[in-house]
């Protein structure tokens, strides 16, 4: 604080930013790779690294800012994410299937983005406030975190959806939610997946969900138990209906991933087309502008949610190995933070932005290699996506600031 | 759990120290499934990979690549290549039911919609037609139809239909390869060897421009030209057909060679195909084969011009030489007789020019007697007696002579030799031999093939020929076609006389060896020619085969054909007449009866 203006621009957490930058500059000459061939789709690449800038400034102005502020003011950030998302819902602009865009004064605002940051530290604050020791606490995190959700998935923006229900998972998980707890949580939706698959293991998953619940609950043991149970089983049925309501090209992206060979030149295509071309990337990779599949536009929306499928093509798996690192090396050091910080409140903060980052990163790249679903989400700092970076960075600037709060070095 | 004893925050403090284990241990399970996955696709699956990758941007395309087009002298196609299209129709890939798809491609085909219903498989492919134009196809395809296929197929198209067919042979169906004629001959050289481009392709299909290569845009528009002529060889065609029809005739053919060169400016045979559809001929096979350069007979009397300058030429005669022709003599115990003996009776004394006009079959004996037989066997082999033409069409057989011993033990072998029997040969051999005669004494080799030229007519490739080898004496060739001149103007051949033109002949009529080695009653009839005396510019000749009647001869068969040949190549080539007068007398002359009956009362061989 006593130091000149150049100390102040500059004394952000270097082990947050240093990924950061390396990251938004790969992501940028990725997407000018990849629209090499396609001048016609605009300067994405240059969009791309301005608003990396921006983001950047935003992440060092941060740096030095008390963040406990945001302990006053998160039911205002929490109602103002709601009503933006209502507001794009009413008046949002469609694009891909999908309300989740505003425009505001020419710019074009994604709400369901930065509902993803309100979320951490909306949730952060509950837990900083009540940790879950009971059932109860429980509730009231799962209860505010439903209508923000729900908003989100109604647009319909499943991938978001998706990645806010791992958000809370981990920070119920960080702030004290016993594992069983969590398990029970999560257990409709994994009784509906194993339903659709085999019915001899569903039963077995019943029983097993019986017990943990019995084993989990000491206060109401028998009404858990046996509310667990009928929530399994009607999940399992609720899972079939939920399956009818999602859209085809979604239910055929939740399978096709684990056999895209099924439909190659439909839902399949995507998939088999990165799995190709991260895979002539070998070793070394093709080198910049050289990447044939990324040149040719073998893959649709490759800026967007495929562009780890031009870096695994072009800079081979060394240069996957580098993103992967990188993104490493920022999980490590917002756990380092979220273990030393002293302030819960803090802790969470850094474990949130670390459940995004984590889940985001694994599902996306494992999309582009056939590890996971299709499910829209894009890789954070590299995929194409003004708002989505600003958000992203404007976590990476709160959690920097709660290092440099509590002096964590 | 101490609850009791801490507050929530302070409890929690604790909580997250015990938790770091699990985040930590997602996180690098997560890592390590990323890595591993990424090493497994990009290290050990990189290779089988890349070429995947490589496969769907590189498609190569193979240009339509024709056989090269064959041109008659003047320039006019004889076999040329078109795309035709051939419709696949794919069972398990129809998106739609097989009854529209039938309605939708009935119009286009010669099948009707129930024919076509039932011709689509379920599953698997049918060819459902070929030899579409390309008109058709381009229809076909703006029907956008699932699971139905274009793909064009090469098709040899002979605007000329039967013209030229046993020239230009034909090519299979199936490969594409010649089968018949020039066709299979000359089958590498006009075989076009364009290889087939890479080119790139993007993620929709498209050809990127950048990887299209120059040369793809470049084609082969080399041609092989004959010296066959159109006009000629329709007239000759014309001929034969009418001849053969009027008398019966299993087959028959006309040959014109160049006198100076060997080039064959026609070379008809009968019955022929139509190649556009050879498999129609499977019944035939003997159609697709040209007698003409296949096939061995007994030249007859034909031959015996070239025995006089055999003799002439050896010193053995001279052009004033006189024989007494008995009518008939015995050698050897074997029957030796003129063909009008029984007739006429002994002719008594005559001169070479004489016997040749009279074709005396005695008077040949007694000019052959003159010579050794081995010295006369020896000049047959040195003329090219039991050798190929050399003519550039498939399977020409070698003439059949007797061995040197027989010839020379035997009196009766240089005998019937004398007047051409007891051997065989082809007609396109028989028609080298009268080249020596009208080439001045060089023996040329008939062909077929001009050479390959590219499309500025520059010569690209000239089939080998070999240089015309002089075996004969200008002299006595010219002594021959005196007495073969003579033949026509007041012997034999007179009905192939053409008012103000002298040309030399020469009649055959010879019976047909049967299979015990006797004769049988089936005939040869031929004609031969050499035009125009003064400085040859063709050899004519024609030879039919087993016409039917007894005044079907050389002379009433063969010559009117030669005759109408040689007045097209007449018209044809703008030759002057060498006797204009003739032509002034022209009217008179066809007004006496007596001539035209001339003809007939001339004794025909």
């Amino acid at each position: 604080m006593n130091g000149t203006k150049y100390r102040v621009y500059l004394d952000w957490d270097w082990w947050l930013a240093a990924p950061c930058l390396c990251l938004i500059a790969i992501g940028g000459l990725a997407i000018y790779s990849i629209n090499y061939n396609n001048p016609s789709l605009g300067n994405y690449w240059w969009q791309h690294l301005v608003t990396g800038v921006v983001g950047m400034g935003l992440v060092a102005l941060l740096a030095r800012w008390h963040y406990p502020h945001l302990l006053t003011w998160h039911w205002l950030i929490y109602a103002l994410t709601n009503v933006s998302l209502v507001l794009v819902l009413q008046f949002g602009v469609v694009a891909s299937g999908a309300q989740s865009w505003l425009n505001v004064a020419g710019f074009h605002l994604q709400p369901s983005e930065f509902a993803k940051i309100s979320l951490i530290i909306t949730i952060a604050a509950l837990l900083h406030r009540q940790p879950v020791q009971s059932g109860g606490d429980l509730w009231r995190v799962l209860l505010v975190v439903f209508p923000t959700w729900l908003l989100v998935l109604i647009q319909p923006d499943l991938g978001t959806a998706i990645v806010i229900l791992a958000i809370t998972m981990g920070m119920l998980y960080w702030g004290g939610t016993p594992l069983s707890w969590l398990l029970l949580l999560s257990s409709p939706l994994i009784s509906a997946v194993i339903l659709a698959f085999s019915l001899p293991l569903w039963f077995v998953w019943l029983v097993t969900i019986g017990v943990i619940a019995f084993w989990a609950s000491p206060d109401w043991r028998t009404p858990v138990t046996a509310g667990a149970v009928i929530v399994n089983l009607i999940s399992g049925e609720l899972g079939k209906i939920a399956w009818h309501l999602l859209h085809p090209y979604q239910r055929q992206r939740l399978v096709l991933f684990l056999n895209p060979d099924q439909d190659p030149l439909g839902g399949g295509y995507h998939l088999i087309q990165s799995r190709i071309a991260i895979g002539a990337g070998q070793l070394w990779g093709k080198g910049f502008l050289q990447g044939s599949q990324t040149q040719l536009s073998f893959i649709p929306e490759q800026h967007t949610d495929f562009v780890f499928s031009a870096i695994g093509e072009e800079w081979g798996f060394i240069g996957s190995m580098t993103v992967i690192a990188l993104f490493l090396v920022l999980c490590c050091r917002l756990l380092v933070i979220a273990v030393t910080c002293r302030s819960n409140f803090g802790s969470l903060l850094a474990i949130g932005m670390l459940s995004l980052l984590l889940f985001q990163v694994f599902v996306n790249v494992g999309m582009t290699i056939g590890l996971a679903p299709v499910t829209g989400i894009p890789l954070p700092f590299l995929s194409y996506g003004r708002a989505a970076l600003l958000a992203y960075l404007l976590g990476i600037g709160i959690v920097g600031a709660v290092g440099k709060e509590e002096k964590i070095c | 759990m101490a609850k009791a004893s801490l507050s929530p925050r302070d409890w929690l403090r604790t909580v997250r120290s015990d938790r770091l284990m699990g985040v930590w241990l997602i996180l690098m399970l997560a890592t390590a499934g990323l890595l591993g996955r990424l090493f497994h696709l990009q290290v050990q699956q990189g290779k089988v990979l890349r070429e995947r990758a490589q496969n769907q941007q590189i498609s190569y395309i193979q240009p339509f690549v024709p056989r090269r087009t064959i041109f008659d002298r003047q320039q006019q196609v004889l076999a040329i290549d078109r795309p035709a299209y051939a419709v696949f129709v794919h069972g398990h890939l129809l998106r739609r039911p097989k009854l529209e798809i039938a309605n939708a491609l009935a119009p286009f085909l010669s099948q009707g919609v129930e024919q076509i219903v039932a011709a689509i498989p379920d599953q698997g492919s049918i060819k459902l037609v070929d030899g579409l134009t390309e008109e058709t196809a381009k229809r076909i395809r703006a029907l956008r139809l699932d699971g139905v296929e274009l793909v064009m197929e090469r098709r040899r198209y002979y605007p000329q239909q039967d013209l030229a067919a046993e020239v230009v042979g034909y090519v299979n169906i199936v490969d594409h390869k010649g089968m018949a004629g020039v066709e299979m001959a000359y089958d590498r050289w006009l075989t076009t060897t364009l290889e087939r481009y890479q080119v790139q392709r993007d993620g929709l299909g498209r050809i990127i421009p950048r990887s299209v290569k120059q040369q793809l845009l470049v084609s082969d528009r080399t041609f092989l030209q004959l010296t066959i002529d159109q006009r000629t060889q329709r007239v000759a065609r014309q001929l034969l057909k009418a001849a053969i029809a009027k008398y019966n005739a299993k087959r028959g053919t006309v040959l014109v060679m160049d006198a100076q060169t060997g080039e064959m400016r026609a070379l008809v045979t009968e019955p022929t195909f139509d190649p556009n559809r050879y498999f129609d001929y499977a019944q035939r096979p003997e159609v697709f084969k040209n007698w003409a350069v296949t096939d061995l007979y007994e030249p007859g009397s034909t031959f015996k011009p070239i025995n006089v300058a055999i003799a002439l030429e050896g010193g053995y005669i001279q052009p004033d030489s006189t024989f007494y022709d008995e009518g008939m003599l015995t050698i050897d115990g074997w029957p030796v007789a003129n063909f009008d003996f029984e007739s006429k009776g002994p002719p008594g004394r005559l001169t070479v020019s004489q016997i040749l006009e009279r074709s005396s079959n005695v008077g040949m004996v007694h000019i052959m007697e003159q010579m050794p037989p081995a010295v006369y066997y020896s000049w047959l082999q040195k003329l090219g007696l039991g050798q190929p033409s050399g003519i550039d069409l498939p399977s020409e057989p070698a003439g059949q002579l007797k061995n040197q011993a027989q010839f020379t033990t035997y009196r009766i072998e240089a005998a019937t030799t004398a007047f051409g029997q007891g051997f065989s040969l082809t007609p396109i051999q028989m028609l080298q031999l009268h080249g020596i005669l009208a080439s001045g004494g060089k023996i040329l080799t008939p062909h077929v093939v001009k050479g390959i030229f590219n499309e500025e007519g520059e010569l690209l490739y000239k089939p080998p020929i070999p240089e015309p080898r002089p075996v004969l004496s200008p002299t006595t060739t010219a002594q021959v076609l005196q007495m073969m001149e003579a033949v026509v103007e007041k012997g034999t051949g007179q009905p192939a006389r053409i008012p103000g033109y002298r040309l030399g002949g020469k009649t055959g009529t010879a019976q047909k060896a049967d299979e015990r080695g006797g004769y049988a009653n089936a005939k040869i009839t031929s004609f031969v020619a050499i035009f125009p005396t003064t400085a040859p510019r063709y050899v004519v000749m024609a030879v039919i085969d087993e016409p039917l009647g007894d005044d079907a001869f050389g002379s009433t068969v063969a010559a009117p054909i030669v005759k109408g040949v040689i007045a097209d190549l007449i018209a044809a080539d703008g030759i002057p007449p060498s006797h204009p007068e003739e032509l002034h007398k022209k009217t008179n002359r066809l007004a006496q009866p007596q001539d035209q009956s001339g003809v007939e009362t001339t004794p025909p061989d």
